[in-house]
């Protein structure tokens, strides 16, 4: 199964880096050939591009919700994508628009999705750092990604 | 009328906000457009070495790291005082029409479209690229995804990195094309102008034939005179790459021309008590309030401006497309904001078949690519077209070439007072006494917006075709009356 961990974020927009740092992260613990690990910090339909080819895909990013405390974790999968409601992230809407636009023109999506989010709590100001909240949930989200892999 | 203080503190959760006030017959009073910014830019690049702003500035927006890099490689040479190489110049430009390419595409068939194929009362969950390709055909669909990767690959290649080139240097970039490759970017580049014909026949077709449209174009709410300003090469024609800023009066006229070290004569910038943006307006001018006309410094740098600036089309097919839009417009200046859609499509002609020239030049795979700068950096200042407005990078370094200040005015910066008064006039326009408010209002603002292509923060996380905004309305008494919202 061809996989793809995509960091997606600002690195340079302090907790918008969060889910590159996971991924470099990641790609530091693992060393299989089927599963690559990239960084994107692309908006929109270039996440297409992205994922075109991969039967699986993790996709690890910031996220602000109206609820949410800095450095919480959530975990989304393809079904919640229409349904989810409360989850004021547009990458949701993003990501599943531009599902349903590679389905349509019959280009290779992949099959399973799963988006690992974390509460945010700066994402306006310039910093290459996550703010302390953020950077502690780094390592438990590691871990995740890595079970979802392994696991 | 009760008082509400519109405090920008408070944080924006990641969307735009409009805030409407209500008279007491229920007619628009006043409007308030609200966008959280990035902030903070030039105290993170302080300390920096200025050779590194082409990396840095790229990460800036995920949606045009190119125009980032290539203003900041533009002022590493002014910094530098060192010219590039012929060649390097060229490889610049080239990449640069790439990018136009791509980004031109983009916008207009996932943002634009929209709006004319499916219409602007359709709903939301069909006005979106799904609901266009569903109307026009699979087969524009698959050569929009198609022109997109293609053009990708040339700023991969030519670049040195998908995404993020690694390409720019003070005078000169950092790898030359073989021949190979040229003859690949020459062929991509003639599918690239039959798209770029392409899609201004789907224009013609879907809007032009249609009254309706038309008539929206040509619209009262959808009007503004303000000045125009856009980079001009030494013929007057649209450069995005390089050239002279040239801004243009609401009558036609040309107002002023200035090289990129001037633009401080020109520029200055308004502050408004409730939004940290700041507003830049022609200091000649004056500011005068958020109105059009050639008394108001209030400036337009859109395709539509860049069009209006300059005397034309420095390429024929472009140039055909350039003389047709204002023949149906009625002459020049056009200040019809939703044209700047068509001017997008003209431009996007312009950047193929410039792509397509500078691919057969003869110079282009020399490996002279770089001139080594000697002299001591102090002070550099570039500017280049984003294709969302003017662009202009000016940093001052010690005697190291580190950073000790430095200033952006991006693109939509330059937009911000005319984007502001054209959500006003739109909601103005929709909201009638009596008259019940509806959704259809999101879209009406949304669709005096969208031809800005703005880039603001908020809308550089979501698909294009969906500003997550929060609209508001009080009545002459303060009460809230309405909230609507999309995509949050």
């Amino acid at each position: 199964m061809k996989t793809l961990v995509l960091g997606w974020g600002n690195p340079i927009l302090s907790d918008d880096g969060v889910g590159i740092k996971v991924a470099q992260e990641v790609k530091e613990k693992l060393s299989y050939p089927q599963i690559t690990v990239a960084e994107t910090s692309t908006a929109g339909l270039s996440l297409l591009d992205s994922i075109v080819g991969y039967d699986k895909v993790i996709i690890i990013d910031a996220v602000q919700t109206k609820e949410g405390n800095a450095g919480q974790i959530y975990r989304m999968e393809l079904q919640n994508f229409s349904s989810t409601k409360h989850f004021s992230s547009p990458h949701q809407i993003n990501l599943a628009t531009a599902l349903e636009l590679g389905k349509m023109l019959n280009l290779a999506m992949p099959q399973e999705i799963t988006i690992f989010a974390v509460e945010a709590k700066e994402i306006t100001t310039f910093s290459e750092k996550c703010t302390p909240e953020v950077e502690q949930a780094i390592p438990k989200l590691v871990k995740m990604v890595m079970e979802e892999l392994v696991g | 009328m009760k008082r509400i203080t519109i405090d920008p503190i408070t944080r924006l959760e990641g969307h735009g906000k409009i805030t409407i006030f209500l008279n007491d017959d229920d007619s628009v009073a006043n409007v308030y457009f609200q966008v959280p910014e990035l902030r903070g830019f030039e105290k993170f690049s302080e300390g920096r070495p200025a050779e590194d702003m082409p990396q840095i500035t790229q990460r800036i927006c995920g949606v045009c790291p190119e125009a980032h890099h290539m203003a900041a490689t533009k002022a590493l040479d002014d910094l530098f005082h060192v010219e590039p190489t012929s060649t390097a110049r060229k490889l610049r430009e080239l990449l640069y029409s790439a990018f136009y390419v791509t980004d031109h595409t983009t916008h207009f068939y996932i943002l634009a479209a929209p709006d004319f194929v499916m219409g602007p009362d359709a709903p939301p969950a069909e006005r979106n690229i799904l609901g266009v390709i569903a109307k026009v055909g699979l087969e524009l669909g698959g050569a929009v995804i198609n022109t997109r990767k293609q053009n990708h690959w040339i700023i991969q290649t030519v670049g040195g990195r998908p995404i993020h080139p690694c390409f720019g240097l003070p005078g000169g970039v950092s790898r030359a094309i073989n021949e190979e490759e040229r003859a690949q970017i020459e062929e991509i580049a003639k599918q690239s102008v039959e798209f770029g014909k392409l899609s201004l026949k789907v224009f013609d077709d879907v809007v032009l034939k249609n009254k309706e449209y038309l008539d929206m174009v040509l619209s009262d709410t959808y009007t503004q005179k303000s000045y125009n300003m856009g980079l001009v090469d030494e013929n007057n024609k649209v450069n995005f790459y390089d050239g002279k800023v040239r801004v243009v009066g609401p009558d036609g006229k040309e107002f002023c021309k200035y090289a990129p070290r001037e633009y401080l004569e020109h520029i200055a910038e308004r502050v408004e008590p409730w939004t940290y943006l700041k507003f830049p307006y022609l200091k000649k001018v004056g500011w005068k309030g958020f109105v059009d006309g050639k008394d108001s410094g209030v400036y337009r740098a859109t395709p539509l401006s860049r069009l209006n600036a300059a005397d034309g089309m420095a390429t024929p097919l472009a140039q055909e497309a350039y003389d047709k839009m204002y023949s149906t417009l009625g002459g020049k200046p056009a200040n019809f904001t939703l044209a700047t859609h068509w001017a997008r499509l003209v431009e996007l002609l312009y950047a193929a078949e410039r792509l397509l020239e500078l691919s057969k030049d003869p110079e282009i795979t020399s490996t002279d690519i770089r001139n080594i700068p000697t002299a001591t950096p102090d002070e550099g200042v570039a500017i280049v077209e984003a294709p969302r407005g003017t662009l202009t990078h000016h940093y001052i370094t010690d005697e190291r070439g580190v950073i000790k200040k430095c200033n952006l005015i991006v693109g939509t910066t330059n937009n911000y007072a005319p984007l502001f008064m054209s959500i006003k006039k739109a909601a103005e326009d929709f909201i009638k006494p009596g008259v019940e408010i509806t959704e259809g209002l999101l879209n009406r603002v949304e669709m005096a917006w969208r031809p800005y292509d703005p880039c603001l923060s908020c809308a550089t996380h979501a698909l294009p075709g969906q500003l997550p905004l929060e609209v508001t309305i009080y009545d002459a008494q303060g009460k809230e009356v309405k909230k609507l919202s999309q995509g949050i």
